[in-house]
């Protein structure tokens, strides 16, 4: 570099090399507006944030005196801790991968760590509105320790009802998105086929699925065949719209395109037709399983006697209330999941797509 | 593969399309008849609506003929068959495909890939996208996405190749980038070739025959071969006097003179 005054042209040379070399990593890096040191502490302050959210949390609960009975008062106290642990195994592995020098696992958890400290607040300000005070009144709105003191205690059936839940979802959600990909992908194709499923679509699509609830408990010969069905007709409905449309609305362009390319009229369907319909597609499983979803929970409440909309429903009416909530939480646990699974296949299957691969 | 020679003869073709509103019938092509046949690059060019497309889509096998036949070394053309590969104006490549596997595409469709993967590389090279063959199509430029589209339908190294306004959507460096580039690839086997243009000056530089067509009905009002040597010069004279030639037939004749002179 010290040459550069001398022979100018061979060091910009030396310099494009240097820049078609780089990977998309490293110009990113290159590009990066370097920050302050005030900013850097701020970062390395939010980053530990969740610690002192989590410390705030414990002492708000150990240091404030009750407003009412508290029995294993241990348990919220060991669930905040695993909380905070395993922000610190989190932390420990973004720190390995920056010695790695992958910066992004750094960058996700300082983005994320905000939320963290939030969550870890709104425990706190729950705790306090609940056991500490008793503005939202006990038993009726069960502080954090009591719901899980009540999912521990009662972990067994719980877990027998999260089995039963999830076993009757992708029971019913697998088989309405199978024979709704048929029909969908036929009816999409086929003029004829969609003459005589336009109709059905056209009058059983606007009833909301849970109508079905009280002639599915009459007619089905057991409740959890008839929700099965109910859950089924909606994913089906969901789907054989979404796929039809989907394949329909394929650009004649790419079968014309295909066509000369030698396909047939199979594989026209299947290499063609069906891969460009997916985006499409997806969209209706993912709307597919929301329907499923609700209607599972209201199957559940209303007349199916297992699974965790019933468990809700039964320790309501023996004032359980904190089982009650422990239930809640289950659900909103497994539907997190399940949405986000989904979600991952998708981006992985329509990676082609521009704006979803980045 | 040895090099085929084929002649493709239009007998008395014509298309008719039925208006969707009215009981008309728009005459697309009235009557055309011409042979051609391998080692010709034949440039269709005329207005829009002279059934310059319609030809194309008629010897792919994409359409059939109202009346008339169209027949290949005698055989008539049945449907589409990756022996007369097409190129489309927006290249219609397939999205959810990597740029290679649009490539090998047609090689898979027929069940041929296993054992041909050589083949896709070596077009991949000859088209210059090594670099870029597991991008999505997504990520082309209109340049770039019209040369796999090239590759992808001589990959089943076609007999006739089929080139629908290939170069319309490209702005002027790239299209004339282009024009080299196809030339050079087709100077490898010399199939036949036959390309839409509405552009006068690339139907002279690229074409060693070119067919004027006129519209309403859409017919062949001139056939003239271009006898220059490749490269071929856009301001030499000869090419010159093609191009006022050609204008001339199409009635635009009277204000090229004039700034010619």
């Amino acid at each position: 570099m010290q040459e550069h005054g001398i022979n100018p042209a061979g060091a910009g040379q030396r310099e494009d090399g240097q820049l078609q070399d780089l990977t998309r990593k490293q110009l990113l890096e290159l590009e990066r507006e370097k920050k302050t040191k005030l900013q850097l502490w701020l970062d390395l302050l939010i980053w530990l944030s969740p610690f002192l959210g989590g410390l705030v949390s414990i002492l708000e609960y150990t240091r404030i005196p009750d407003n009412s009975l508290n029995r294993n008062p241990g348990t919220y106290l060991g669930f905040l801790f695993i909380l905070i642990a395993a922000y610190g195994i989190y932390c420990v592995v973004s720190l390995a991968a920056l010695t790695q020098g992958n910066r992004d696992i750094i960058d996700k958890q300082r983005y994320r760590a905000p939320l963290f400290t939030a969550l870890f607040l709104l425990f706190a300000f729950y705790d306090y509105l609940t056991l500490k005070t008793g503005i939202l009144t006990q038993p009726f709105v069960p502080c954090l320790n009591f719901v899980i003191n009540a999912a521990w205690t009662d972990r067994a059936m719980l877990l027998d009802c999260t089995i039963h839940t999830l076993g009757l979802l992708f029971l019913g959600y697998f088989i309405g998105v199978a024979v709704g990909l048929v029909t969908g992908i036929t009816c999409g194709y086929s003029s004829r086929c969609r003459y005589w499923v336009d109709p059905i679509i056209k009058f059983l699509g606007p009833i909301p699925t849970s109508t079905w609830i009280p002639i599915m408990m009459v007619v089905a010969s057991s409740l959890f065949q008839g929700a099965m069905f109910i859950i089924a007709l909606g994913s089906w409905f969901a789907v054989t719209v979404a796929s039809m449309t989907g394949i329909s609305n394929v650009d004649p362009e790419y079968f014309e395109a295909a066509r000369t390319l030698g396909a047939s009229d199979r594989q026209l369907v299947f290499r063609v037709a069906i891969p460009r319909a997916m985006p499409s597609i997806f969209q209706g499983c993912t709307q597919a399983m929301s329907s499923s979803c609700t209607a599972i929970m209201i199957a559940e409440m209303l007349g199916v006697k297992s699974g965790l909309g019933w468990y809700m429903n039964w320790s309501k009416s023996w004032a359980s209330y904190d089982k009650m909530f422990a239930a809640l939480f289950v659900i909103c646990f497994i539907f997190t999941v399940v949405t986000k699974t989904l979600e991952a296949v998708k981006r992985r299957v329509l990676r082609w797509q521009v704006g979803v691969e980045k | 593969m040895e090099k085929k020679h084929v002649v493709l003869k239009l007998d008395h073709v014509s298309k008719g399309f039925a208006k969707i509103e009215t009981d008309e019938v728009t005459h697309a092509l009235d009557h055309i008849s011409t042979t051609m046949e391998s080692g010709e690059f034949i440039s269709l060019v005329g207005p829009s609506g002279c059934g310059k497309s319609t030809i194309l889509r008629l010897i792919a096998g994409l359409i059939k003929p109202t009346t008339g036949t169209l027949t290949v070394d005698g055989k008539a053309i049945e449907g589409p068959a990756p022996d007369r590969g097409m190129v489309f104006q927006k290249a219609a490549l397939f999205p959810w495909l990597t740029v290679r596997n649009n490539i090998a595409f047609s090689l898979k469709m027929q069940g041929t890939l296993r054992g041909n993967e050589e083949k896709v590389d070596n077009m991949l090279n000859i088209i210059g996208l090594q670099d870029f063959k597991d991008d999505y199509p997504g990520q082309l430029s209109g340049g770039m996405a019209q040369r796999v589209a090239l590759a992808r339908s001589l990959i089943s190294e076609p007999d006739i190749l089929l080139l629908d306004e290939p170069l319309g959507a490209l702005d002027a460096f790239t299209r004339m980038n282009m024009q080299d580039e196809i030339l050079k690839i087709w100077q490898r086997r010399q199939q036949l070739a036959i390309m839409v243009t509405h552009d006068v000056d690339e139907a002279i530089y690229m074409g060693t025959r070119v067919l004027v067509m006129d519209a309403h009905p859409g017919r062949v009002i001139a056939d003239i071969q271009i006898d220059l040597p490749a490269p071929r010069d856009r301001s030499s004279a000869a090419f010159v006097a093609y191009r006022n030639d050609i204008l001339n037939k199409l009635h635009f004749g009277g204000q090229s003179e004039k700034s010619a002179s």
